[in-house]
């Protein structure tokens, strides 16, 4: 077994880590999270620069871990732009691939992915926007909430009912993928502030009345959303996991530092902060270690729900342990620096693309069927 | 519980949903609103515990402790702003016998800032003006600080707004670079320490009020949100954990009460208080999905105020070694 990264990744992470270092250090990532913009010439930039690369996922899972671990709130609003992007890659027609996602690749529109509803996102198969058919179109009602990119995107990749279930047991079943324009008649969005964190990411809330869609921005089959989109979330938690121990190693380096600077200095460490510390880094190390493993299954395409889950859970949980920990050994110093910011961000780990509650229930969901994760 | 202190309960349990509840987002976004300070004053609540011949109201420790609760039960800034001004600010000014600077602040013609770590004589840099950087109370007019020789002054200055910064917690309070312009000796370190060794129980009400705040909006929300056409309260991983955080806290409220609690079981109190808080506040955020990272629900800033006040006035080191002694009956630790 290597734990190594190969030559092209190692090259590739490095570049990351200058191109992150070089656009978003503190000054600028802290202005952006007081004023909670989103930070759009970056997204062209990274584009521009090769930082986002779609031809390889492990690139993409190590591209933001790096990139997070710099900064979490412009290490995302760099490569969410595309979120949601593989259910068209999966599923989409040859149209809605030109004329949406190709356009996406290229920078010139943004996208988002519209799933939870105000009523709930945990319990996607209750959501309750309904599209019906109507000759070559579907007459959308109904809204989203907390929806990324919610009031920058062009369109949106959108899970809502075309036909009530056949059984009130299988509510998953009748739910389908539309993709719905800003410019759509119909279409309004607000954008929600005061997040506690990754500030600079965009979101919102969208409200679709009476929204006209093409029949052909359907995607894929109809009644098939939900399997479509949790399949998505198989691909996306493991993003969340990079995410999530890209903050968690940022935290690390920064405490790390402190406490090094601190020993140097001739001032006091104590054995209880050094614990904690070394407590941080087995947690990150254990996490991306999982993080490798249900990504070795998912990119051989072969994906495993179970580790995918277990990965975004434990890299998630990890996060916050960290930078909560982090704040403790670092105390008024850390109050006053960067590790604040990534502590603020940290929490959102352990809710969205599935709550830590939720992973647990696949996981165990699937263990009692007899899966396994291996 | 006595019957001074149950009638201050009930006050300042009516007073902050009277005054308070409505205004709590408010004081997160802008600050504490004058108004809302000035009916902290009329209320008596700023130098209610400093004995009546220093210019106080006399209050018991156990009615102090009750106050500073229930006000962190709704606006932890609230409640930080009271604290750091009677705990620190008038102690230190008593220990000074500077009754007339004691006077302006309980009239309100003054408030402090203050930055708590480097009064403990932490080293933090200097603002290159010679500020004192991120100093708690953004509305100050004057300060309080410690120099090198271990002197403890006061003086008036100038709060200077703190450019792209919002600080993680106490956000009402607010924070500056204060810029001192006159300076007088008003006490020791040795006094500031003696003040801080009584204050852990004070503290322990901030912590536990803030955990309060959080799991009563956690029953609150677990009651009415459906997730799978079933309330949140009906699924084990949420009710148990808020059944478990609701045991811890009213074990701990049990000593918060208790006026026959000495100094040592506060400190224990302190410690165990700190950890619920952060524990109760994190779970209070979980359990409201989404909602909980939007500031609108209220339910962030105990999180938030939990970790900062954490970072501000908690001494794990110097606590658990002080707790360490007591329990070896002698010195433990290197140093
Ligand atoms: C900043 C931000 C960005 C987001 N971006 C997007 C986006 O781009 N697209 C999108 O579709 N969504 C997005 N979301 C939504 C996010 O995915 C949801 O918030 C999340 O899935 C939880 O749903 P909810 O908020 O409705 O919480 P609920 O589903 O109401 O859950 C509330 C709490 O109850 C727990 N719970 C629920 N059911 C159970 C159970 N059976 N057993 C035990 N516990 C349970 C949950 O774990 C949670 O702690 C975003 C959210 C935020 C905050």
């Amino acid at each position: 077994m290597n734990f190594d990264l190969d030559k092209e990744l190692e090259e590739y992470s490095k570049k990351v880590r200058e191109f992150s270092l070089k656009e978003f250090g503190n000054d600028v990532a802290s202005k952006y999270d007081v004023e909670e913009k989103y930070p759009d010439e970056l997204r062209l930039k990274a584009l521009k620069e090769g930082i986002i690369d779609f031809s390889n996922p492990w690139k993409t899972m190590i591209g933001i871990e790096e990139m997070c671990r710099v900064d979490p709130g412009m290490g995302i609003s760099v490569t969410v732009p595309y979120f949601g992007a593989e259910v068209l890659m999966l599923h989409g027609s040859d149209y809605l691939k030109e004329n949406y996602l190709g356009k996406v690749a290229m920078g010139e529109k943004i996208m988002g992915l519209g799933v939870t509803e105000p009523g709930g996102g945990s319990d996607v198969a209750g959501l309750k926007t309904v599209a019906r058919k109507e000759g070559d179109k579907y007459i959308v009602n109904g809204s989203k909430m907390f929806i990324t990119n919610g009031t920058i995107a062009d369109f949106f990749v959108m899970l809502a009912r075309t036909s009530p279930p056949d059984d009130p047991k299988k509510r998953h079943r009748g739910l389908s993928v539309l993709v719905v324009e800003r410019g759509f008649k119909g279409f309004a969005s607000n954008k929600l502030t005061g997040k506690l964190g990754v500030r600079a990411t965009n979101t919102g809330e969208l409200i679709l009345n009476n929204v006209e869609v093409p029949a052909k921005n359907l995607v894929g089959e109809e009644g098939k959303g939900f399997y479509y989109i949790m399949e998505f979330f198989n691909i996306s938690r493991i993003f969340v996991a990079a995410q999530s121990i890209g903050i968690a190693q940022g935290v690390l380096d920064r405490t790390t530092e402190y406490l090094k600077k601190l020993e140097k200095e001739g001032e006091y460490v104590g054995e209880e902060r050094k614990f904690k510390l070394a407590e941080i880094a087995t947690r990150v190390e254990a996490s991306r270690l999982l993080m490798y493993k249900a990504a070795s299954f998912l990119f051989n395409y072969n994906p495993n729900p179970i580790l995918t889950s277990m990965a975004k859970g434990y890299a998630s949980e990890t996060a916050s342990f960290a930078a909560e920990t982090a704040m403790e050994i670092t105390g008024q110093i850390g109050l006053n620096s960067e590790i604040e910011r990534f502590f603020r961000d940290s929490k959102i780990m352990e809710i969205w693309e599935g709550t830590s509650e939720v992973e647990k229930i696949v996981i165990s969901r699937m263990m009692l069927k007899g899966d396994k994760s291996e | 519980m006595n019957e001074q202190a149950e009638l201050m309960r009930d006050t300042v349990k009516e007073f902050a949903d009277k005054n308070l509840k409505d205004l709590a987002l408010k004081v997160e976004r802008e600050g504490i609103p004058d108004a809302v300070k000035e009916k902290i004053l009329e209320q008596g609540f700023v130098g209610s515990n400093l004995p009546v011949e220093m210019g106080g109201a006399g209050l018991d420790s156990l009615s102090h402790r009750l106050m500073l609760f229930e006000l962190a039960k709704v606006s932890p800034s609230v409640a930080a702003y009271v604290f750091f001004h009677n705990d620190v600010v008038l102690k230190q000014l008593s220990s000074g016998n500077k009754k007339d600077l004691i006077q302006s602040v309980i009239s309100g013609k003054d408030s402090y800032a203050l930055s708590f770590s480097r009064l403990s004589g932490e080293k933090i840099e200097d603002g290159s003006n010679g500020a004192i950087r991120r100093a708690l109370n953004e509305k100050a007019n004057r300060y309080i600080e410690l120099d090198a020789s271990g002197t403890i002054f006061a003086g008036e200055g100038k709060a200077e707004p703190v450019k792209n910064f919002k600080p993680l917690g106490l956000r009402g309070m607010g924070v500056c670079d204060f810029l001192p312009s006159s300076k007088e000796e008003c006490g020791t370190k040795e006094d500031l320490e003696n003040i801080l060794a009584v204050s852990s129980g004070d503290i322990a009400a901030l912590f536990l009020g803030i955990a309060e705040g959080a799991v009563d909006k956690a029953i609150e929300y677990t009651n009415v949100r459906k997730t799978f056409n079933e309330p949140l309260k009906n699924y084990e991983p949420v009710a148990f954990r808020i059944a478990e955080l609701k045991s811890e806290l009213e074990m701990l409220k049990f000593v918060l009460f208790d006026e026959g609690s000495d100094e040592i079981r506060m400190l224990m109190l302190k410690d165990l208080s700190a950890s619920l808080s952060r524990k109760a506040t994190k779970y209070a955020l979980q359990f409201h999905g989404g909602y909980g990272y939007l500031e609108d629900f209220g339910v962030e800033k105990f999180y938030r105020d939990s970790v900062a006040l954490n970072a501000i006035i908690y001494r794990p080191v110097e606590d658990k070694r002080i707790l360490a002694s007591k329990i070896y009956f002698g010195k433990s630790g290197f140093i």
